[in-house]
């Protein structure tokens, strides 16, 4: 077998050992990695109804064969456990060295087991696992524990590491890394600090093995002076994701106050422009071309960094239009291991309940010194508030009632990311069936619905372009695994990547390869959702009431009056589900699965629910 | 006729405004105001005019904003 390893790494906490287990070529192109390789083993290895912060969670780092090898945007990894915010599998992916280290260490994945008795930290070099002590970095922030780490284990190394979100296994805690920003919106970061596991530390010195490396290395190396070239003939890089701000804002769909409205005149502020002007540096992930993260100075001097997403949800969101406050609001959520799009959603939801009268506190929107308060108080899980709103936002919902759940916006428990969809059915969709909740990283398809669509249309074409960019996106890129941008933003071909793949692996993969590996992941994800929740319905794919509600529409503008419409939304759902091969909960029929070659799979998620 | 252009992203390097109030030399469709502010044409835009999406061919009308953006993706 070649372009993989052929071994995963598993870790046991409880008993400090561990052991390297062989996979079979068969299990490596079923399921490619990253993603495939986590949602596969966590269903194999996770009985039903464990509770996501018990010691028989397991959390997975897992790679792909592109993984860490020098080629457009390779330096990513993928983290995954049983969710404790959405209740099943979750995962999520950032920029790590731990990509290109832990494949030289021989591994294509790692499995983390059971609980240590007191704070640790894992040390993995080569064949050697050192299980060490993490006081001196137990209760500390991220920045800290990852400089004292580089101190101690050298710059090269490749870390993941938890903040005191993490450490109070707050719902929507990641996984943070200096290397690139972080990953595991659903509480990742909380299954590694019920585990007591503060950082993984890893060093690799072997070669990653390659059917052609010759081949991968002349393909790799043009396609990193390609993608730049892309990147500086387009000027995406000037103001990175953050110029999509300013176009949310004219078409009535950036996030303001808790997605209440959709455009605000102070948004430029912190738009694109802003951002580039006050920009002191910038980064990315290794072997990035295209570097997303820019920095600026925050209102107390420390350096954060920024991008559409962090700027979207603790800006607007919570209606602070002060660059400044924005930056430091996503300092400490960065510092704290706190996921940026859920802690904004969360901090909107508090701010809009306290006004509905659902929730008692002195937090306004607008107010950005007591955000910075409510997410320390969040992250160290202190206080009523802090304790509950640690939980995300429908889980505090259900404790304050008053019919504040339709106001809490998230699907499946996951806070969605910073696009205001009411008037915009598509990318409603999209989030509606993201495989694991409320996420923008499988599809995002406004500028179709706008220029290749019609806005209003909720027609076959938009569940069709959903389920092009979910096998793209949510699959592909997350398989393989590497960053979507260098396709997504600046056009690099994505003919390039069955190239890549082929020339590590041997193998003769098309894109159509890749489509149904993808359609086998989000069906392996389903499964986790029907064996967690046998009674689904196709509710679940909703995103919440307040999309729906006539009185929550714009009162002025080009979107006056339009919220979505259920009997419309229900119908565009059908399409999905009829163009997917999925039955009316939304789950793939038998036939899917015998097709997608999960017969074994099906049998055993049909011990707990009704496959159809 | 007096239109008002506003530019997204890397487009405001290109065009060399952020926004501002045209007076143009006569009617003009969508996509004729974008080559006329400069922005190349092989390059993929989407085109809002009033707030809502416009075809390159569609004229404009006095008083219009025109927002003009380079293709996002959602990151």
């Amino acid at each position: 077998m070649k372009g993989w390893t052929g071994y995963i790494l598993r870790v046991n906490l409880t008993d400090k050992t561990w052991k390297k287990e062989s996979f079979t070529e068969d299990f490596a192109k079923k399921w490619v990695g990253g993603r495939g390789f986590a949602s596969k083993i966590l269903f194999d290895e996770l009985k039903p109804g464990i509770d996501p912060l018990g010691p028989e969670n397991k959390l997975v780092v897992a790679l792909g064969p592109i993984a860490g090898i020098p080629a457009p945007n390779t330096g990513k990894v993928v983290v995954a456990a049983k969710s404790p915010l959405t209740g099943f599998y979750g995962d999520g992916n950032l920029g790590s060295n731990v990509s290109s280290q832990l494949r030289k260490a021989g591994y294509d994945a790692m499995i983390i087991e059971g609980k240590a008795d007191k704070p640790t930290y894992l040390n993995i070099e080569d064949d050697k696992v050192e299980f060490l002590p993490a006081d001196e970095m137990w209760g500390k922030g991220t920045y800290f524990s990852n400089e004292w780490i580089y101190k101690k284990h050298g710059k090269n190394a490749g870390v993941l590491n938890i903040g005191q979100a993490g450490e109070n296994k707050v719902l929507f805690a990641v996984i943070r890394s200096l290397e690139g920003r972080a990953g595991g919106r659903p509480g990742i970061g909380a299954v590694m600090g019920s585990k007591m596991l503060k950082a993984i530390v890893v060093k690799g010195t072997k070669q990653i093995p390659q059917a052609d490396p010759e081949l991968m290395r002349k393909l790799g190396i043009d396609g990193l002076k390609k993608a730049r070239e892309l990147d500086q003939k387009s000027g995406w890089s000037k103001q990175s994701t953050n110029a999509v701000l300013a176009w949310c804002n004219e078409v009535n769909g950036l996030p303001v106050q808790n997605m209440r409205k959709t455009s605000h005149p102070e948004a430029h502020k912190i738009d694109g422009e802003r951002l580039d002007a006050a920009r002191i540096a910038t980064y990315g992930c290794p072997s990035c071309t295209m570097h997303c993260g820019i920095t600026i100075h925050d209102d107390e001097g420390r350096e954060s960094e920024l991008d559409y997403e962090n700027i979207g949800m603790l800006g607007p969101n919570v209606n602070v239009f002060d660059l400044k406050k924005v930056g430091s609001l996503n300092y400490l959520c960065d510092d704290y291991g706190l996921d940026t799009i859920s802690a904004g959603a969360v901090l909107g939801f508090y701010a809009d309940a306290i006004e509905h009268g659902a929730a008692k506190g002195d937090f306004k929107f607008g107010d950005a010194d007591k955000g910075k308060t409510l997410l320390w108080d969040i992250a160290t899980r202190k206080g009523e508030a802090g304790n509950l709103l640690a939980d995300g936002a429908l889980k505090a919902a259900k404790v304050y009632g008053k019919n504040s759940a339709d106001y809490a916006m998230q699907v499946k428990g996951l806070e969605m990311a910073a696009y205001n969809c009411k008037s915009i059915p598509g990318q409603a969709l999209a989030f509606g069936v993201a495989a694991i909740g409320g996420h923008h990283r499988e599809a995002w398809i406004i500028t179709f619905e706008l220029k290749h669509s019609k806005r209003e249309s909720y027609g076959p074409e938009k569940a069709a372009k959903v389920i092009e960019l979910q096998r793209i996106r949510g699959g592909l890129f997350e398989m393989l695994v590497a960053c979507r941008f260098p396709w997504v933003e600046v056009g690099y071909e994505l003919e390039n990547y069955p190239k890549f793949f082929n020339a590590v692996t041997g193998l003769d993969w098309t894109l159509e390869n890749f489509w149904t590996a993808a359609d086998r992941a989000y069906s392996m994800i389903k499964l986790h959702y029907l064996r967690e929740f046998p009674n689904v319905t196709r509710k679940d794919d909703y995103p919440p009431a307040v999309w729906f509600d006539k009185s929550n529409a714009d009162t002025e503008g080009p979107q006056k009056g339009v919220v979505l419409e259920y009997d419309k939304y229900d119908s565009l759902l059908q399409h999905y589900y009829d163009q997917r091969g999925y039955d009316k909960r939304g789950i793939p029929t038998m036939e899917t699965l015998r097709k997608l070659g999960l017969e074994g799979e099906a049998a055993a998620a049909g011990k707990y629910a009704k496959l159809n | 006729m007096k239109v008002t252009v506003k530019l997204i992203g890397p487009l405001i390097y290109e065009g060399g405004f952020s926004e501002k109030t045209l007076e143009l030399p006569g009617p003009m469709t969508a996509g004729e105001l974008s080559a006329f502010v400069k922005i190349n044409k092989k390059r993929p835009t989407i085109m809002t005019r009033n707030g809502k999406a416009v075809a390159p061919g569609d004229a404009l009308a006095e008083g219009d904003r025109v927002v003009i953006s380079h293709i996002y993706s959602g990151g």
